[in-house]
């Protein structure tokens, strides 16, 4: 696993509305590896996913986002999407008029620029609606609207596996969900992970999800500073501690915890 | 509602509708109805400087040209021939509350006027048909430069060329007819001037009481609040109930400037005779903000639209509003606002009851014009219905001439739901407080807005309302 | 002849500036050579056709209507600014009101009537086509009468040749007797140098319905209304207008929900798009008049903003005599959204992309309601070739 990074991140501050949410945040991510990102309650995590994915919203002010060796830093998120980057939302976009199906069909004409192959495109996206048990009746309907919570997240899970993306960043994907439908989105990220070099960030403040996955690494993630990086172990660790000794210095915003 | 809180309510009532009786030695009565002969007088009478004497004259005659709006309520019962313009005390204005003449100081006293002043107000004005007879200003609001003193003299005083810059520029003569009429026999009224960086922390209030039958109000209000400044004005009017027709065309004209902020709140209770065709605007400059808190009660008839012109950059406004339509009113109320700077944002809430046959409309334009780029707007208006021979209008307007907007509009209509009356019994009201209790809760978010003692004021009309027919 | 007419009258007349309280067709020259509508296609047994009725079949066959309305009036005064007055003198109060009668009247166009037989229900569509050629100049008026307890499908479709210049102006009334529905679909898919309007008026008597879907996706100026007459109790009406106007097009609508009747319930949608200097006013009403005890009222619009150019007017009323109802109106009129661009862009799709995404995502949730798929496709294709 030690071949050409992936995602490099190197000194990334972000703000929200110029409040400084993310300080100096470094991460590299090789194709294939899988990394979970944990913090408490606003700690950053989903800006974080944001700032990756280009969310306008989130501004970056220093630092730099390398993706497959292009400087994605100021591009837009279609350019990062092209570029093989894919963000799990934690509330997806509602489209009345446009259907599941067609939708993931346009992304990924759009993603490619080659034609779709309707039979082999149809045949591939009711194998993957299987596996996330999803009823077939689901690409004809329109985009997220009057979906579950666990509906939303699996029709993401869907668009990440026929969209094959090199990065896929799932945000809180096993949030709000049964444990039926936990084990059913972490079904689809094995399949996602079997596929060849497809690394992984996810995203979580429970642990639930990990429990089938192989995780390479582990970041904790404090107030906007990565406090501490360590194996798949580190999960384990945090499910029986929680954070407590990674937010042990309130009030301070700069130091690292384990010094 | 109980024996009790219906004692209190007649009380109330009884405050709002003691008709002084007026002596021909004590007071000035102009002849009624509006020629050039009787704004002459009335431009004489006042010592106007020239150009006042010109304005007045050529607003009449644009009055004379003008016609009424097609829209609103019906006026056709108001004879303009049977109302007098100018009714005066002839004494003269004071500035201390035991000089003013024994008969018009109990009026207001038993309003409650001077008691609010030593409470909680920064200075007060109180106008007696058309022209201020109190003036006063706390020393500490005085030293910090603030003036609010009364449009006279303002007009001949040290100030006379700021009124001049002023005057009838946001709402000139030609806006609409009673906008001319008013140029033409305006009188009483204030004016304020808050310097550059100064924040009046407790608020500045005129009252307005028209008291003679058959007379019209056409005081004028022009406050300039310079660039970082803070004030909050609030503006009281009542009157007693006479079976002529009353006038008033007032006009309010607010300049807030870069970075101030001004807050303009009313509580309007004229007599249930009273046309009320008073016209509001503020220009809003760069960052600054207006706030408008509006409560209509009385009149007979309302035609009521404060308008605000977003000019500057990120200006900003907020109306909150609340009109309650009863027996025999027509009041058709609203805000108007205009963006014209970028960055800015209008929020419209406003509440609307309408009871026992009262006409409540609510009426609102917002206009996005092609500069004012990522401006936004969000308009709510909820309308209730007590009765089923009232009415309950809503007529908003919309003019969106740039994409990039965002132009949010809600508006509701609906009863006191059963379920909620009957919740409220079961808790041991009567009906009929339950009601009054849920038509407050209704009014709620405006009656937060006001300072507690018209809040308080606010709450009884509503009581008020309620329980008469 | 020259048509010279105030169409489109708000029902309670608001400040003068914003030019909203009715709307001018000026057309000059227009020689009008065909008033007779296109045959009916696709009758099934239970649906008869006259094609030559008069005015006053029209009038014989509302007039129960109309009594009946006429014995709802009250003394309880209008709104302020009621502009019902004007209108009064309609056989059935149409959206664009009585200048659009006293048009067909002068030019003696004959009333096409389709009745659907009592309790007979039929769901096959019947056709009418409008197929413009250039320089044809039309009007055309129809009665759509469904019987005691009939449902009846009517979809009426505008076409022309391309680049094609002419006028094609429509009024279409609606009797729904007790019972029964109507559904009535009218697309337009005319070529820019066309003028157009279209009006409809309809009536419900008890437990009757009227749904109505308009497709507004042609044409150089458009003018529609239509006020539906909730007469009878537990009415209903139901309507869903999709419109996309691009370049100078203009349209200018009037939609009333005229609620009288107990119980009454109407619904009214409008998801438009705006483009390049297109300009566009709305003016929905819903009426609550005295006696609509438990009636509701819902009226949504959603307009979609895409160029600096445009210009868009919204007028939404609710007026209210009736205590005990539940009326509401929202209106959302902006550009795509941050979050919408976003999560398309995440997508890998860019903004022009995904802003023809978007408007035809809005005009296919309408389109997909009409049952006829042939025509839902040839109103795709539309979208896309003038996309």
């Amino acid at each position: 696993m030690s071949e050409q990074t992936l995602l490099k991140v190197q000194n990334l501050s972000a703000s929200v509305e110029d409040l400084p949410i993310l300080h100096d945040i470094n991460l590299e991510i090789r194709p294939g590896e899988t990394h979970v990102l944990m913090g408490p309650n606003g700690a950053g995590k989903s800006t974080l996913g944001y700032t990756l994915m280009g969310n306008p919203h989130y501004r970056v002010t220093n630092g730099t986002i390398t993706f497959d060796g292009q400087d994605l830093t100021k591009e837009p998120a279609d350019k990062r999407a092209k570029a093989g980057m894919f963000l799990s939302f934690q509330n997806p976009l509602e489209v009345p008029g446009i259907s599941l199906g067609s939708f993931i069909r346009n992304a990924y004409h759009e993603q490619t620029g080659k034609p779709v192959k309707l039979l082999q495109y149809k045949k591939q996206l009711g194998e993957a609606m299987e596996l996330l048990t999803m009823d077939d009746s689901y690409a004809d309907r329109d985009l997220n609207v009057g979906f579950s919570g666990g509906e939303k997240k699996k029709a993401e899970i869907l668009q990440m596996l026929m969209l094959k993306p090199k990065l896929a960043i799932l945000d809180e994907t096993d949030s709000g969900l049964d444990v039926d439908a936990v084990r059913t989105v972490s079904k689809g990220i094995q399949e996602y992970q079997k596929q060849k070099d497809g690394a992984l960030l996810i995203i979580t403040h429970s642990t639930k999800i990990l429990e089938a996955l192989h995780v390479d690494y582990t970041h904790v993630l404090v107030k906007g500073h990565i406090v501490t990086t360590g194996d798949g172990s580190l999960v384990e660790e945090i499910n029986e501690h929680g954070f407590e000794k990674y937010v042990r210095c309130e009030g301070c915003d700069g130091c690292n915890p384990n010094n | 509602m109980s024996d009790n809180n219906k004692a209190v309510v007649d009380i109330d009532r009884s405050v709002y509708d003691i008709k002084d009786v007026e002596n021909e030695q004590d007071f000035y009565r102009m002849e009624d109805g509006f020629t050039e002969d009787i704004v002459r007088k009335i431009s004489e009478e006042k010592h106007d400087p020239e150009w006042m004497k010109k304005f007045r004259l050529d607003s009449l005659k644009i009055y004379n040209e003008l016609e009424m709006p097609d829209w609103g309520p019906d006026t056709d019962e108001l004879d303009m021939n049977l109302i007098s313009s100018y009714v005066r005390s002839k004494s003269d204005m004071k500035g201390k509350w035991e000089d003013v003449p024994e008969d018009i100081k109990n009026t207001f006293e038993r309003l409650g006027i001077p008691e609010a002043e030593r409470e909680s107000l920064a200075g007060v004005g109180a106008q007696y048909d058309s022209e201020l007879v109190y003036h006063n200003v706390k020393d500490e609001v005085a030293d910090q430069g603030v003036i609010y003193t009364d449009m006279e003299s303002a007009l001949t005083g040290e100030y006379s060329d700021m009124v001049h810059e002023y005057f009838m520029k946001l709402v000139p003569p030609t806006d609409h007819k009673y906008a001319a009429l008013h140029g033409a026999v305006w009188s009483g009224g204030s004016f304020v001037y808050v310097p550059k960086g100064v924040k009046v922390d407790i608020p500045l209030q005129s009252y307005f009481r028209l008291n003679a039958a058959g007379a019209g109000q056409f005081e004028h209000t022009l406050i300039i609040v310079d660039e970082g400044a803070d004030l909050h004005f609030i503006e009281g009017c009542s009157a007693p109930k006479y079976n002529v027709a009353n006038l008033h065309a007032g006009c309010v004209e607010l300049f807030v400037k870069k970075n101030a902020r001004l807050r303009y709140s009313t509580i309007e209770n004229w007599s249930k005779n009273m046309y009320n065709l008073n016209t509001k605007r503020a220009l809003v400059e760069e960052g600054a903000r207006m706030e408008w808190v509006s409560g209509s009660f009385g009149s007979h008839t309302s035609y009521l639209y404060p308008m605000t012109i977003l000019k500057g950059d990120h200006s900003t406004m907020e109306y909150t509003g609340i009109t309650f339509a009863g027996k025999g009113q027509n009041l058709d109320t609203g805000a108007k606002v205009v963006h014209q700077g970028k960055y800015t944002s209008s929020l419209i809430s406003t509440k609307s009851i309408s009871k026992s046959g009262g006409i409540g409309t609510y009426r609102s334009s917002v206009i996005i014009n092609k500069e004012a780029k990522h401006a936004k707007t969000s308009v709510s208006c909820d309308s209730l219905m007590l009765d089923s021979i009232s009415r309950a209008d809503t007529i908003p307007g919309m003019d969106i001439r740039t994409n990039d907007a965002d132009v949010g509009h809600e508006a509701k209509i609906g009863r006191i739901s059963d379920e909620a009356v009957f919740y409220l019994m079961s808790r041991g009201l009567s009906e009929a407080d339950a009601r009054a209790m849920i038509v407050s809760g209704f009014a709620n978010p405006v009656s937060k807005e006001l300072p507690l003692e018209y809040a308080v004021e606010m709450n009884n009309l509503i009581k008020l309302e309620m329980s008469g027919g | 002849m020259d048509l010279n007419m105030k169409v489109n009258h708000l029902p309670a007349l608001t400040y003068r500036f914003l030019k909203s309280n009715n709307s001018q067709i000026e057309i000059n020259d227009l020689y009008i050579e065909n008033t007779k509508t296109p045959e009916p296609e696709n009758i099934p047994a239970a649906v008869s056709v006259k094609s030559d009725a008069t005015e006053a079949d029209v009038k014989a066959i509302f007039e129960d209507a109309n009594n009946k309305i006429k014995a709802k009036k009250t003394e309880l005064p209008g709104p302020n600014g009621d502009t019902a007055p004007l209108n009064d003198g309609q056989v059935v109060r149409t959206g664009m009101g009585v200048e659009i009668d006293n048009l067909m009247a002068e030019m003696n166009v004959p009333v096409t009537v389709i009745t659907a037989a009592e309790g007979t229900e039929v769901k096959e569509p019947v056709f009418i086509r409008y197929a413009l050629k250039d320089g044809d100049c039309v009007l055309g008026s129809q009665v759509i009468h469904a019987l005691k307890g009939s449902e009846i499908t009517v979809i009426m479709e505008y076409d022309s040749d391309t680049d094609a210049k002419g006028f094609i102006g429509i009024q279409t009334r609606l009797l729904a007797e007790e019972g029964a529905k109507i559904n009535l679909i009218k697309v337009q898919m005319l070529s820019e140098g066309i003028m157009h309007f279209d009006d409809i008026g309809g009536v419900c008597e008890d437990k009757a319905s009227i749904d109505s879907i308009g497709m507004q996706l042609g044409a150089l100026n458009t003018w529609g209304g239509c006020r539906v007459t909730l007469l009878g109790r537990k009415s209903k009406f139901n309507n869903h207008t999709g419109y996309l106007c691009r370049h100078k097009q203009t349209y200018d609508m009037n939609y009333v929900a005229d609620q009288m009747g107990e119980k009454t319930e109407s619904e009214m949608i409008f998801r438009g798009v705006l483009l390049d200097e297109a300009q566009k006013i709305f003016r929905g009403t819903l009426d609550f008049k005295s006696g609509s005890a438990g009636s509701v009222g819902d009226e949504q619009e959603d307009t979609l903003l895409l160029s600096p150019d445009v210009v868009n007017r919204t007028m939404p009323m609710i007026l209210c005599q009736e205590e005990d109802v539940d009326g509401r109106h929202g209106a959302t009129i902006g550009q795509l959204g941050d979050d919408t661009l976003f999560y398309m862009q995440s997508r890998g799709i860019g903004e022009e992309e995904a802003k023809r995404l978007m408007i035809r995502a809005r005009m296919e949730s309408i389109a997909r309601m009409i049952p006829d798929e042939a025509l839902i496709i040839r109103i795709q294709q539309f979208i896309r070739t003038i996309l």
